[in-house]
């Protein structure tokens, strides 16, 4: 069976900066692929441009075979890719249900979403009717997960969902990442915390400087005395 | 869940209905037309307004270039091609429409680039019109006279027809789907595209709407008021009045802007016109206290509170 | 023709530096847009006017009162509603509505006080005959204006590049809220860029019934076009691109004056929409296009 998702030699500049350097990598249905390294090291531009935010300057992102680098996020979405923010953006003037509705309207091909299910399954349902405003920065994180995953998608980009969440919350985020991926859901997670990367992953990727330098399951990084020199020169998080 | 949405439609639609049918009952008890006209003017520019600020954030200083677009479209359909009234006044709804079309640009610049270029974009347009080169077709500055199609009472009825369309529109955007992912759109477009949402497609079209209603305001102007200057057509003072009825009574909302148009524009007839002067420093003051302590207008000493506004 | 309208050009466009050159600072330094920035020049003007008919001050006296007045009145301006409005949600779009009412509440005091109608000081204060540079007749009254701009624009950079007051200023212009968590005095540092910015229009306002012949209560609206375009021309935030901005936009209007007049009040209004459509950050600038 194909990759779901094929990165290859992904190339991202700004102005004189390189963010990505030919960066490579692939992930099949059901699998949950971290995505590691220093900061800077390139791994949420690479959500950023799989996610269609900006057209890359090389290389190329095949989804379920076909190229995709350069189309626009809204078609995309509904093609079935979809993302959370590092910092939730949740529209705050509407409500939490309002929130989650349109993106099961205009971003879910297939009809018939069950909004209110999702909003108890996330437990938000008790703000449902309440502006997005009023939630707390760890019900805006979940609110911006059940944005996401109201448009029903194959791949799911999580981007440092784990930050400022407290260990019981955190627990749960991580069964529920596992329990998409068991549902048959390809996800590619950025995290800086080892032990939820540890938890959720089948397998990493280590990026540094724009590129990936190894790729394997997380035991087997830390055996790794490059991964080894690198994170202890860049700054070990978590 | 539903119905309670529906109830909020049929409220908002009630109080579109009464409005109408105050404006038009008005014109057989009270003598000066021009005024009510006027009040159905600012009425209907202040909504066009809430739907470009209210649902995606963009606020056109220029928004009376599309007035003026409207009047002179009018002007030269009746001067040059000879058409009867309603028929020039489907080119006062063109004439907006492809302005806003040509425009349609601007809509890639931030909050003040993109209020300074429309600003910008209408003193162009104004330029041009008034200019003594082109007498021949604009009149330039001297302005234009169209006594031969002059109708105030088909005018004003045409204007209250305008009016009811667009606080319909502005009923549908508030409780539709399409109302809400601008919304969306403008408390994060970046987030909205992920939802799915085409910003692009979505800002185009209150774009091209808000610019059409005021084109028509300003074609049904021209018909009312028949003889006219470039002066008037794109005086800066229209775009600020719109602008300012709509910040006070509250933007997004259907109320907000009519309460604006009604308190100050009614404030504005008592002791504006009398002393200039005197009114431009209160609505000058009044803008600044709003922006400082009231910044989401009159009815967010409500919807502060939680409590719904229509 | 064209070397006379190039170099009367770039008289001009040294005044318009001036004119821009305060308005580009506070937006350098707050994020905000003064939209009343044409009506502290017209009051700079209205001040020369009144010093003269009434004092016989001669305008470069009124220059330096016009300096230190407006200066010291930007201090509490400031402080009454500047950091009020930096913490709102879109301060940046709150401060055109702001300061646009403010523009309104200036309007309206001096018409009140004034009249509608033009006032102009005498030309031959600023010196009979014209100067002849390259064979280019100027009048006087061009060449004080733009040799007291060339001394502002200097002051402004010996200011932010020579002082230590000017240091921190530059700090928060790169960004505020570092400069706040080392320990900078933020406000201190912005009111007196704001006061700064207002002195620059009112000397800019003195000079203005010599360049454009005569000054009105209502002519805010079209100096903050022209100013508008003249920084973003130059790039926002850039004082040293106001310079810039200035010479390319008297020269142009120059330009247009000698080979296509009747078009020339086009000219302020093209520029700006075409540069922010073109290079909306300017010809020295970085992006500032939303995503």
């Amino acid at each position: 069976m194909g990759a779901l998702l094929q990165v290859q030699d992904l190339v991202k500049r700004f102005g004189g900066f390189t963010a990505l350097a030919g960066v490579s990598f692939h992930l099949q249905p059901g699998e949950v692929l971290g995505l590691v390294g220093p900061n800077g090291s390139g791994k949420t531009t690479c959500i950023n441009v799989i996610s269609g935010l900006y057209a890359p300057d090389g290389g190329t992102v095949q989804y379920g075979g076909r190229s995709i680098g350069g189309e626009k996020p809204h078609s995309l979405a509904k093609a079935g890719i979809n993302r959370t923010f590092q910092s939730p953006r949740p529209f705050l003037s509407l409500t939490v249900r309002e929130n989650v509705e349109l993106a099961a309207h205009y971003g879910d091909p297939r009809p018939g979403f069950d909004v209110d299910a999702l909003l108890a399954e996330l437990e938000l349902d008790q703000y449902a009717n309440r502006p997005a405003a009023d939630l707390n920065s760890a019900q805006q994180k979940t609110l911006d997960l059940a944005r996401a995953m109201a448009t029903e998608p194959r791949l799911l980009l999580v981007d440092e969902l784990a930050a400022g969440l407290n260990p019981s919350e955190l627990n749960r985020m991580a069964d529920r990442l596992r329990a998409l991926a068991d549902g048959g859901m390809a996800l590619l997670v950025v995290e800086h915390l080892m032990g939820f990367i540890d938890k959720v992953t089948d397998r990493v990727v280590i990026m540094a400087a724009g590129k990936e330098f190894f790729g394997g399951t997380l035991a087997d990084a830390t055996k790794d005395p490059e991964v080894i020199r690198v994170f202890l020169g860049g700054g070990h998080h978590g | 869940m539903h119905s309670s949405r529906t109830r909020r439609a049929i409220l908002d639609a009630a109080i579109a209905t009464s409005v109408v049918a105050v404006m038009g009952i008005a014109r057989g008890v009270y003598s000066n037309e021009l005024m009510l006209f006027n009040f159905i003017m600012f009425l209907t520019l202040s909504q066009g307004l809430n739907i470009i600020y209210g649902f995606t954030g963009y606020l056109p200083f220029g928004y009376v270039g599309f007035f003026g677009a409207g009047a002179y479209g009018f002007a030269l359909a009746v001067m040059h091609l000879h058409l009867p009234a309603f028929a020039a006044m489907v080119c006062a709804g063109l004439a907006a429409l492809v302005l806003s079309v040509i425009l349609l640009p601007l809509l890639r610049l931030s909050g003040a680039y993109f209020a300074i270029a429309s600003m910008a974009a209408a003193q162009a347009l104004y330029e041009v019109i008034a200019n003594p080169d082109l007498e021949n077709v604009t009149k330039g500055p001297y302005g234009v006279s169209l006594s031969g199609v002059f109708a105030p009472a088909a005018s004003y009825y045409l204007a209250l027809a305008i009016l009811a369309v667009t606080l319909m529109l502005v009923v549908w955007l508030r409780n539709s789907r399409f109302g809400m992912s601008l919304q969306a759109i403008r408390d994060d477009s970046v987030s909205a595209s992920m939802a799915g949402i085409s910003v692009v497609r979505g800002r185009t079209v209150a774009w091209t709407l808000s610019a059409v209603i005021a084109g028509l305001v300003g074609g049904v102007f021209a018909w009312h008021i028949s003889v006219f200057y470039p002066d008037t057509a794109f005086d800066l003072s229209v775009s600020i009045f719109a602008t300012v009825f709509l910040l006070f009574g509250g933007a997004t909302t259907l109320v907000g802007p009519l309460l604006g148009v009604f308190i100050l524009y009614g404030v504005y007839n008592v002791i504006g016109i009398a002393v200039p002067q005197y009114f431009q420093f209160t609505y000058g003051a009044l803008i600044v206290l709003l922006v400082l302590f009231l910044p989401n207008g009159l009815v967010s000493l409500l919807t502060s509170r939680g409590i719904r506004v229509p | 023709m064209l070397i006379g309208a190039v170099i009367a050009g770039i008289f001009f466009g040294l005044y318009f530096t001036l004119v821009g050159l305060g308005l580009n600072l506070v937006f350098g330094v707050m994020r905000i847009v003064n939209l009343a920035h044409g009506d502290v020049l017209m009051l700079g003007g209205v001040a020369a006017w009144a010093l003269f008919t009434s004092l016989g001050l001669h305008p470069l006296v009124s220059a330096v009162l016009v300096l230190v007045v407006f200066l010291v009145a930007g201090l509490p301006v400031y402080y009454a509603v500047v950091p009020r409005l930096l913490r709102s949600r879109d301060s940046e779009m709150l401060s055109l509505i702001l300061f646009f009412g403010l523009s309104q509440m200036i309007e309206a005091v001096t018409t009140i006080s004034i009249g509608a109608t033009e006032r102009s000081l005498p030309p031959r204060l600023m010196g009979v005959g014209p100067i002849i540079l390259f064979g280019t007749r100027l009048p006087k009254a061009w060449f004080y204006s733009a040799a007291a701009s060339a001394i502002a624009v200097l002051a402004v950079y010996f200011y932010l590049y020579r002082t230590r007051l000017g240091t921190l200023t530059r700090a928060v212009m790169v960004s505020r809220d570092e400069a706040l968590a080392t320990g900078i005095d933020v406000n201190m540092v912005s009111a007196v860029a704001f006061g700064i910015s207002l002195a620059l229009a009112g000397i800019a306002g003195v000079f203005a019934p010599f360049i454009m012949g005569s000054i009105t209560p209502n002519m805010g609206v079209a100096i903050n076009l022209t100013a508008f375009a003249v920084i973003v021309v130059g790039t926002l935030g850039n004082p040293l691109g106001t310079l810039l901005g200035g010479i390319i936009y008297g020269v142009s209007l120059m330009l247009m004056q000698t080979y296509l007049s009747s078009w020339a009040n086009l000219l302020p209004n093209l520029l700006l929409i075409g540069v922010l459509l073109i290079r909306p950050e300017g010809l020295l600038g970085r992006k500032v296009r939303r995503a």
